[in-house]
């Protein structure tokens, strides 16, 4: 068998997230290219260690990397609970620290008859009040959650929350925190067993 | 021209000619290897009773197309093919003959929940070998799939192998609980090593213990394993030296680079009672197939008897082939009213000589230039020019 270079596709979040996964890698002794240049480029190749990064919204991340397309790549773990993708999630990258909660305009309870949740997470959401036996109305929104509660579209939200300062800004406060969330670096089930060396290799440079 | 669209139900698809023929190739060069190795092949019917395979097989609930009979039976499109050879072998073949090697080429049906890129239905071979609880009958049935790998020139495969009984006695033998157990189990299946971590971190065990158990998801020599094995317990000791015996056949079948040992690599199908494998392929982003021992799904049909067997996606095998480079001689014959008889002589003939032959009626074709070039040899016998 000859043991040739693959090369390895690294699918990473593109935004807020992009900068600190590649510092990290950058951190890890990854010979990459100083500057991307141009952001509007959506594959970015890194010749020396062998790389093609592919940069996609956070959210499909997980796709790229279910179907194999990407060998590997950087989601978040808000992601990774809201969709249940048959991935390796192989390391805490630690990074991109924040939790989701719930939220809400202060001293209000919830309606016992139609309660209702708005969100962008609705399986980690749906599944939270389930947990506490209560059976909830998700509407799904795709940005700027708070708005909801402030016009009477629901009575709670479940967000992101990373330093609280948009609940503050908006009147809201938070109720009930949900899960910790951070970065992972998750694999490819196929991709993981044929380059599982290289992968390896990786997950320890960036334990460290 | 404005082209109507008639919709498919989710998750069903279309096989155009080409992939057709591919498929029918592959199944030819698969069913001849199974029956080689002395398997012989057997057709269930699509709809099984919900009460029996429904349940039985290890497809979840939601994923299984369901119907009413005309009496009101709640029926499923079969979602595996495994438990189906399984209700046969149970009712009727075992009393005939034991051990006994099935093989099989099928369609199977699992509802799509989310997004399209998955099919609904698609078609799956493999082989069931029952009543027999040796080593050697899993040796074979790994050596079987490879063979079919092989010779369908699939490259780079890798086939991970697991042992889901050592690796309950494994985790047991640290005295862990049996909830704890299952939690780890199904972080090993979900295959979130960040979870696992967590939760042995977690644990108030032994810092050894701890320690061990941290790098359990990290092997991929089977020699590794002995880390964890404990020698002064006879079950562990004797089904890890088994391990090293189909290890031994596996190599000696020139396998050896081809197969990562990974103790935590298990199923959700918890009719597994032994050795599980699957096979990956360069090509293809999902599983080729897997397969193992499951005793476990003999007993439900009341039959005390070893089984192993597996399963290989055909979808999948499609995609890691490598493609197909010989162009296939095809020959179109275009004729006139005229030379209607002659045209059929011609045809006939060349048939005949093993060749493929499209006789056409030429006035019939209104894009005639477009037609041809899908041909590797035209022949005009309908009055105009050849060329």
């Amino acid at each position: 068998m000859v043991k040739k270079m693959d090369k390895l596709t690294i699918a990473m979040p593109k935004g807020r997230i992009f900068e600190e996964a590649y510092e990290l890698l950058v951190q890890a002794g990854f010979d990459l290219p100083e500057e991307l240049d141009d952001s509007r480029k959506l594959i970015v190749e890194a010749p020396n260690e062998g790389f093609r990064f592919i940069l996609a919204k956070p959210m499909d991340v997980p796709v790229y990397v279910e179907h194999g397309v990407a060998d590997i790549g950087i989601a978040g773990k808000d992601v990774l609970l809201e969709q249940t993708r048959d991935i390796h999630e192989l390391l805490d990258l630690n990074i991109s620290r924040c939790y989701i909660a719930t939220a809400g305009l202060p001293d209000t309870k919830i309606d016992i008859m139609t309660p209702r949740i708005a969100t962008k997470y609705p399986e980690v959401a749906s599944q939270f009040f389930r947990s506490r036996g209560e059976q909830v109305e998700i509407i799904e929104l795709n940005g700027s959650i708070e708005l909801a509660p402030m016009i009477g579209l629901a009575e709670r939200i479940v967000d992101i929350v990373s330093t609280g300062k948009t609940l503050k800004e908006n009147g809201l406060v938070e109720y009930d925190k949900i899960v910790d969330i951070t970065s992972r670096l998750i694999a490819n089930p196929v991709s993981f067993r044929l380059k599982q060396q290289r992968i390896e290799e990786i997950v320890e440079r960036l334990r460290k | 021209m404005l082209i109507q669209m008639f919709e498919k139900p989710l998750g069903m698809r279309d096989d155009f000619p080409s992939i057709v023929k591919r498929k029918s190739k592959l199944s030819a060069a698969g069913i001849q290897i199974m029956e080689q190795y002395g398997y012989e092949m057997l057709q269930t019917p699509s709809l099984e009773y919900y009460e029996t395979i429904g349940k039985i097989s290890a497809i979840a609930d939601n994923q299984l197309f369901k119907l009413l009979d005309n009496q009101g039976q709640t029926l499923v499109l079969r979602p595996d093919m495994t438990s189906p050879i399984a209700r046969v072998a149970a009712s009727k073949l075992l009393k005939e003959k034991m051990p006994v090697r099935l093989g099989y080429y099928s369609n199977v049906f699992r509802a799509q929940l989310r997004e399209g890129g998955r099919p609904a239905e698609f078609e799956q071979m493999g082989v069931e070998l029952i009543g027999d609880e040796s080593l050697y009958a899993d040796a074979e049935v790994i050596l079987l799939a490879t063979e079919i790998l092989r010779k369908l020139r699939v490259e780079s495969g890798r086939i991970v192998i697991g042992h889901t009984q050592l690796l309950q006695q494994v985790l047991r033998g640290y005295g862990l609980e049996e909830a704890v157990i299952e939690k780890l189990r199904s972080e090993m299946v979900a295959k979130n090593k960040v979870a696992y971590e967590n939760l042995i971190e977690s644990l108030a065990i032994r810092p050894d213990a701890k320690k061990a158990l941290q790098k359990m998801m990290n092997a991929t020599r089977l020699e590794e394993w002995k880390d964890w094995i404990d020698e002064t317990d006879e079950i562990q000791l004797s089904l890890y030296e088994d391990m090293f015996k189909l290890k031994a056949i596996l190599d000696r079948n020139g396998l050896e680079e081809f197969v990562t040992y990974d103790l935590s690599f298990t199923s959700h199908m918890t009719y597994y009672t032994g050795m599980v494998f699957e096979i990956y392929g360069e090509g293809s982003g999902f599983p080729l197939g897997n397969g193992g021992r499951y005793d476990g799904l003999m007993k439900q049909f009341g039959l005390h008897v070893g089984a192993t067997g597996f399963g290989l996606r055909v979808d999948r095998l499609l995609e890691a082939m490598p493609a197909e480079t010989e162009q296939l001689q095809q020959a179109l014959i275009l004729f006139n009213e005229e030379n209607e008889e002659k045209a059929q002589a011609e045809a006939k003939k060349m048939r005949e000589s093993g060749l493929t032959v499209t006789l056409q009626f030429a006035p019939a074709v209104k894009a005639q230039n477009e037609f041809s070039s899908l041909f590797s040899k035209v022949i005009r016998l309908d009055g105009e020019e050849n060329g």
